[in-house]
């Protein structure tokens, strides 16, 4: 179990002068449902591409189940143990689905013909329509069916339930626990649908222009994690990885603290301060708070502008 | 069983869980030797991760609300019996603790804060 399903190290992909992916350390464990979260063009799905080798890297070094991408005999080995769902779903538009079937399960010695006609049920494929001429939602639930069962370990999921109504993404999110994490198989999921995450992540990584701004355990974030708002004149805060984010408003401060907001309120407090809220946050509040941009003093944002407010540098 | 978790609230689910199963215990909603689901079971019902189910499950085992038996589920408990009162008192004092900082926080009278427990315990009914 300690050896990592996933693991990135120093990661960066640069397109031209434009940077994707910028010194990315990942460590996903066997058995971890992983939620990385970002905006649009964060880098996800580069990082993505990446560890199915379908780009290179510019620097550092991504494995996959111990297995290197960017060797074609290791990649082979990733591409028979790894399902992918991509956002471009490039499957052969004149076959149906029922042929995609046939045409996919020779290349994955786990395959499952019992998994495949539960899930053909489960979403209500139409199986015997030509995949160009379904609707954008059937079509995802094909490239979802295609990857589920290929039973595999790892599942690379990218945007898995964009576009599918809620009664598919439930139907989606039963399969992935009933057939997927209670058999103890990773599954790396990039969403933008907080509430599935928050469901079924045991761990969650919030990624912006190409860099990770916070890797923890979802029920840590429940646990620990606190908005604080505070009133005041010239609030010092000395800078500590305990404080996430920090943004202010006329005299209002609000911060975003990991642990021991008690004791931060308190040395606010000290300092004069009207504390107004200490509060628990949701994934989605968690996630606007430590990417907003007008959030400049969040430690991960390099090169930010300090806030008036604080001491980060 | 019916339950129902808010994955948004920022409370830990495993808490969510352990609390509503132990108010349906309290309420009398689950009785003494009544089955829970298996871990895969709920957490496919309630679509969350088994680990989540599996977290709550082993500390309701370990505060005596479940017994569960090897390869054979997990079943509600009769009582709290060997459970010395100072141990119960030291259990429930951060849950105090917690309702006296957030009372405060919230600026409401000692009164209105102690009023609000009782109003709990009366929707229990039963033994006081």
């Amino acid at each position: 179990m300690s050896e990592a399903a996933i693991f990135t190290e120093g990661l960066s992909k640069s397109f031209g002068a434009q940077t994707a992916v910028a010194e990315l350390s990942l460590r996903i464990q066997t058995g971890a449902v992983y939620g990385f979260l970002g905006r649009n063009g964060a880098g996800k799905t580069t990082t993505m591409r990446i560890l199915l080798g379908l780009l290179r890297p510019t620097k550092g070094s991504a494995r996959v189940l111990g297995l290197d991408p960017t060797r074609e005999t290791e990649l082979m080995r990733i591409l028979e143990r790894v399902a992918f769902v991509s956002q471009r779903k490039q499957l052969y538009g004149w076959a149906t689905p029922a042929e995609l079937v046939h045409m996919n399960r020779p290349y994955f010695p786990r395959w499952s013909d019992e998994a495949a006609a539960r899930l053909a049920q489960r979403l209500e494929i139409p199986m015997k329509t030509a995949f160009k001429k379904l609707s954008i939602g059937n079509q995802s639930k094909v490239a979802l069916l295609l990857a589920l069962a290929q039973e595999a370990e790892v599942l690379i999921l990218d945007e898995p339930t964009a576009g599918l109504d809620p009664v598919m993404v439930d139907e989606i999110l039963r399969t992935l626990i009933e057939d997927h994490i209670s058999q103890g198989r990773t599954i790396f999921v990039s969403s933008h649908q907080m509430s599935e995450v928050e469901q079924i992540c045991d761990w969650v990584g919030i990624l912006e222009e190409g860099r990770l701004l916070l890797e923890s355990r979802l029920e840590e974030i429940r646990q620990e994690f606190r908005l604080v708002i505070a009133a005041g004149e010239g609030l010092q805060v000395a800078s500590s990885p305990d404080v996430v984010s920090a943004t202010s408003d006329g005299r209002f401060r609000r911060y975003v603290v990991a642990r021991e907001a008690e004791r931060f309120a308190a040395e606010l407090r000290g300092q004069g301060a009207a504390i107004l809220e200490v509060s628990r946050l949701s994934l989605r509040e968690l996630f606007v708070h430590l990417v907003r941009k007008e959030d400049p003093c969040t430690p991960g944002n390099a090169g930010a502008k300090a806030a008036p407010v604080s001491s980060f540098s | 069983m019916l339950l129902h978790l808010n994955p948004s609230s920022g409370v830990p689910l495993y808490l969510q869980l352990e609390s509503q199963v132990k108010q349906a215990v309290a309420a009398g909603a689950l009785r003494t030797g009544e089955a829970l689901p298996s871990t895969r079971k709920l957490a496919a019902e309630l679509r969350i991760n088994p680990n989540t189910v599996a977290r709550a499950y082993q500390d309701l085992e370990r505060e005596g609300v479940t017994r569960s038996v090897p390869g054979g589920g997990t079943f509600v408990a009769d009582g709290l019996p060997g459970l010395l009162k100072s141990e119960k008192v030291k259990r429930l004092r951060p849950h105090a603790r917690q309702l006296a900082v957030e009372g405060r926080q919230l600026r409401l009278t000692r009164e209105e804060t102690l009023k609000l427990l009782e109003d709990e315990l009366d929707k229990l009914g039963g033994q006081a």
